[in-house]
């Protein structure tokens, strides 16, 4: 099997968290990431810091976490961001 | 003094359509690298960005040319001026270059980034002071012809590894036309050249990089 890019990596999380309907809790989210906790930990730190999701609390005090508008963004640009970086071969 | 104007003209127009090109790239993929932090994405946007730079100063340096009435980038008379702008044309210019090589090659030294980054301007700045302490003719086209080789180098390096991963792609040799009149810009500076070849290497200068930006336009989507 092809090991995943960062890129790759970065859009499959974020995938995953929109088809929880924008709000899922941070377990699940690890699980369905298949990656080690500490990789995960990295990924969900730069993203993070970066503004692409952001930790909310619901109404029962738990904590989740959804997309920023830029991690929607993000979600709409990759194909293009691929294909760019194809091109000119970065 | 009508073939004067003429001229002014030319370079004018030739250095602002070129650098809004490159001003073009650096731009319209802004949104792609604050969204991805791609280091590819990001050394390929900085090579254009001082690209601009570059030329930006390349036309400063003709219209010295131009004021000052010498025909060549070291019989200026004006040498303070015309030492500084060189300078800053040649250190922005090998920048480009070397920062366009490495958008192509930084996987293979990612851990060595920040050093390498550091060795290029360490080079770029001594390309660029031993140009404007010497004043000779040769060793700026050999310090020129360098950076012209060490270009080369990359991309036959990248060119083997897409060939290896069976890739087909137009990306090399469009670096190597827009190396190769990069190199012609510069020497241009040092030898006249007839109207009639100055034109033939602007017009292909400025077709590389209306190409390029084709290419960007067509893949970022933007308008």
């Amino acid at each position: 099997m092809k090991k995943r890019g960062r890129l790759e990596i970065i859009k499959d999380i974020l995938k995953t968290m929109q088809e929880s309907r924008n709000s899922i809790r941070y377990t699940p989210l690890l699980r369905k990431s298949n990656m080690s906790t500490s990789k995960f930990n990295e990924y969900y730190s730069e993203l993070i810091r970066k503004g692409l999701i952001i930790e909310t609390k619901s109404s029962a005090g738990e904590k989740r976490l959804s997309l920023t508008q830029k991690g929607f963004n993000f979600l709409e640009k990759y194909k293009t961001i691929i294909s760019f970086i194809e091109e000119f071969e970065l | 003094m009508h073939s004067l104007i003429q001229g002014i003209g030319v370079e004018l127009i030739y250095s602002f359509v070129i650098i809004v090109c490159s001003l073009m790239i650096y731009y319209s993929t802004k949104e792609m690298y604050e969204l991805s932090s791609y280091k590819g994405i990001k050394y390929f946007r900085q090579s254009f960005l001082l690209f601009a730079i570059a030329y930006f100063f390349r036309s400063f340096i003709k219209l010295l040319l131009v004021y000052s009435g010498a025909s060549r980038i070291l019989d200026i008379n004006i040498k303070y001026i015309g030492s500084i702008t060189l300078f800053i044309f040649m250190f922005f210019g090998s920048l480009a270059v070397f920062y366009l090589v490495y958008s192509l090659m930084w996987k293979k030294w990612n851990n060595r980034s920040n050093k390498i980054i550091k060795v290029f301007y360490i080079i770029s700045v001594l390309i660029s002071f031993i140009i404007i302490t010497t004043q000779e003719t040769l060793v700026f086209i050999i310090t020129s012809l360098f950076i012209f080789a060490v270009s080369i180098f990359g991309l036959y390096l990248t060119h083997k590894q897409s060939k290896e991963k069976k890739k087909k792609s137009s990306i090399q040799i469009i670096y190597t036309l827009l190396f190769v009149f990069w190199i012609l810009n510069i020497i241009e500076l040092l030898i006249k050249f007839t109207y009639m070849y100055q034109i033939i290497i602007y017009l292909s200068s400025l077709g590389i990089f209306l190409v390029i930006l084709y290419k960007v336009l067509k893949k970022t989507g933007s308008n």
